[in-house]
């Protein structure tokens, strides 16, 4: 697959172009819609409700969860219609089929880049503390880009084959945000729901992400478990995919 | 008509012959090189029913038995094709001949048996497939040659090459989807009988565009031929047939009935219509 990683890279920018050609404001929508949602969570969570869960500043706290976040539902959800948008393009160029799945991880991940200057704007306007930790941002990365690539490779196939799945990836979406801590931390969970986030990989992937602003949030095993996690959904991914490879393409 | 015909059909055999000399150890007098494309015992499973049990049967692949409600498109085939011929593929609708195509151009796999492509395939099937109706001419141009993989020097040297054969210089940087649908199959097949790969897969795209791009089409084809590439053409026109190919493949409830100089194919062929 190396080999055809021009392939890849030019169907990453074709991605990105097709985003943005014929809009106005190109990539400003990138940092936009998670920059509302965060305003909104902001309004909700600090002037209308008492505040009792998260870190101060909340705002850094928020788009440092929401922006990979952002990444991962936007990414996930394109991932597992990956193999059914693009099936007259599949049909007709012989490229791996997996890359039709790494390219949508990939164009969403650059689109996550691009809108982390804005985090940084927050963070040096409300004067957070920063420490060395905020490396751990580029292994956040490769990691959440692992997972996201090992769900996708699941999910794209099944999908050709089931159409019902895309509604089912898009309602457990919804609810995994709220069982992932975006606008809290693991640390304000009541115990008697702990064991909601021991399998959760994004538990581990976002405290990695807060790390260096909240060094206090970070716990090595939930870390040391999304890692766990991450990997083992893309041997999983991958193993599937290439099963139903063969099935799906019938299917296009 | 005779004129262009017999050269048509006179190239491809000069071809094959003049490429027999160069291998002396091989004992047929037709195998020239090493086959570019083989196919073994080739099989293409579909379902008739419902798309769910495609899923179940990819889960729990079984070993033997087949469902009554599922048939085999490609069944059995085997052949063996050499550098520089041109096979014409024929048979009715639904008789397998698109499938043999995509298993060559390896958008499909086989079920069962083996495909070997030694060699590049540019494939005329389903060719505007792959354009992006929101990008313009020009990006898609790029787009789609890289993605067959072109480099991308020779997409900036080939570019105007492409545009002209296209004859959509004024759209360059218009949006695809603004263009008729002749305009469309035009860019599509300027880009794709670009590529330099060595095999080249027509499916019933000549049918596009007016009579004159028609014609510049074959021209083409011919002109690649005489470059020694490979051909495999389906098409339903025996004048087409006759142009370009020397040997024929007939396919028929997906099995291989006849491989052998195009004329006894194309009579074998006219046989099953006067059988009913």
């Amino acid at each position: 697959m190396w080999s055809r990683r021009r392939a890849l890279g030019l169907l990453v920018s074709r991605d990105l172009k097709v985003r943005y050609a014929g809009s106005w404001l190109g990539w400003v929508w990138t940092v936009l819609e998670p920059l509302l949602m965060a305003g909104a969570y902001w309004v909700v969570f600090t002037q209308i409700f008492s505040r009792s869960a998260g870190e101060e500043p909340y705002i850094v706290f928020l788009l440092a969860a929401l922006l990979p976040w952002t990444w991962f539902n936007g990414g996930l959800s394109e991932a597992a219609r990956a193999l059914r948008t693009d099936g007259k393009l599949i049909r007709s160029t012989n490229v791996p089929r997996e890359l039709w799945v790494l390219r949508v991880v990939l164009a969403k991940g650059v689109e996550f880049l691009f809108s982390l200057p804005v985090l940084a704007l927050f963070a040096v306007v409300t004067g957070a503390d920063v420490n060395w930790r905020i490396v751990l941002v580029l292994p956040a990365t490769l990691l959440l880009a692992t997972l996201l690539t090992g769900i996708g490779f699941l999910l794209a196939p099944l999908v050709v084959l089931v159409r019902d799945l895309e509604r089912i990836v898009r309602i457990v979406l919804r609810l995994a945000f709220y069982a992932s801590p975006v606008v809290y931390a693991v640390r304000d969970v009541p115990q008697a729901w702990e064991w909601l986030f021991t399998l959760n990989p994004l538990v581990g992937i976002f405290e990695l992400f807060r790390a260096g602003f909240f060094p206090e949030l970070l716990d090595p095993s939930r870390v040391a478990l999304s890692v766990g996690v991450s990997v083992a959904m893309l041997v999983l991914g991958w193993a599937v995919f290439a099963r139903l490879e063969r099935t799906v393409l019938k299917e296009l | 008509m005779t004129g262009p015909l017999l050269t048509g059909t006179g190239a491809c055999r000069l071809d094959a012959a003049g490429r027999t000399v160069e291998a002396p150890g091989i004992m047929a007098p037709n195998v020239a090189a090493s086959p570019i494309i083989s196919v073994r015992d080739v099989g293409v499973l579909y379902n008739r029913g419902s798309r769910h049990r495609s899923l179940r049967d990819a889960v729990y692949r079984r070993s033997g038995g087949v469902r009554t409600d599922s048939f085999w498109a490609v069944d059995g085939v085997s052949f063996d094709v050499y550098p520089g011929e041109a096979i014409g593929v024929v048979g009715r609708n639904g008789q397998g001949k698109s499938t043999l195509l995509k298993l060559i151009a390896g958008v499909l796999l086989p079920d069962v048996g083996e495909v070997e492509v030694r060699g590049g395939v540019a494939p005329l099937i389903e060719i505007t497939g792959g354009f992006v109706g929101d990008l313009t001419v020009r990006e898609n141009i790029a787009l789609t040659a890289g993605l067959h993989g072109m480099p991308k020097s020779v997409i900036a040297e080939r570019f105007d090459e492409i545009v002209a054969f296209a004859e959509t210089g004024a759209f360059l940087d218009a949006p695809y989807k603004h263009l008729s649908s002749g305009m469309k199959a035009r860019v599509a097949f300027a880009v794709v009988s670009r590529l330099e790969e060595e095999v080249i897969l027509v499916d019933e795209v000549l049918a596009v565009g007016d009579k004159r791009f028609r014609r510049k089409c074959y021209r083409r084809l011919e002109q690649l031929l005489e470059e020694g590439r490979t051909l495999f053409l389906v098409s339903h026109s025996e004048r087409n047939l006759r142009r370009f190919c020397s040997r024929g493949l007939y396919m028929r409830n997906g099995a291989l009935v006849l491989d052998g100089p195009l004329d006894d194919v194309l009579a074998a062929y006219a046989r099953e219509d006067d059988d009913e």
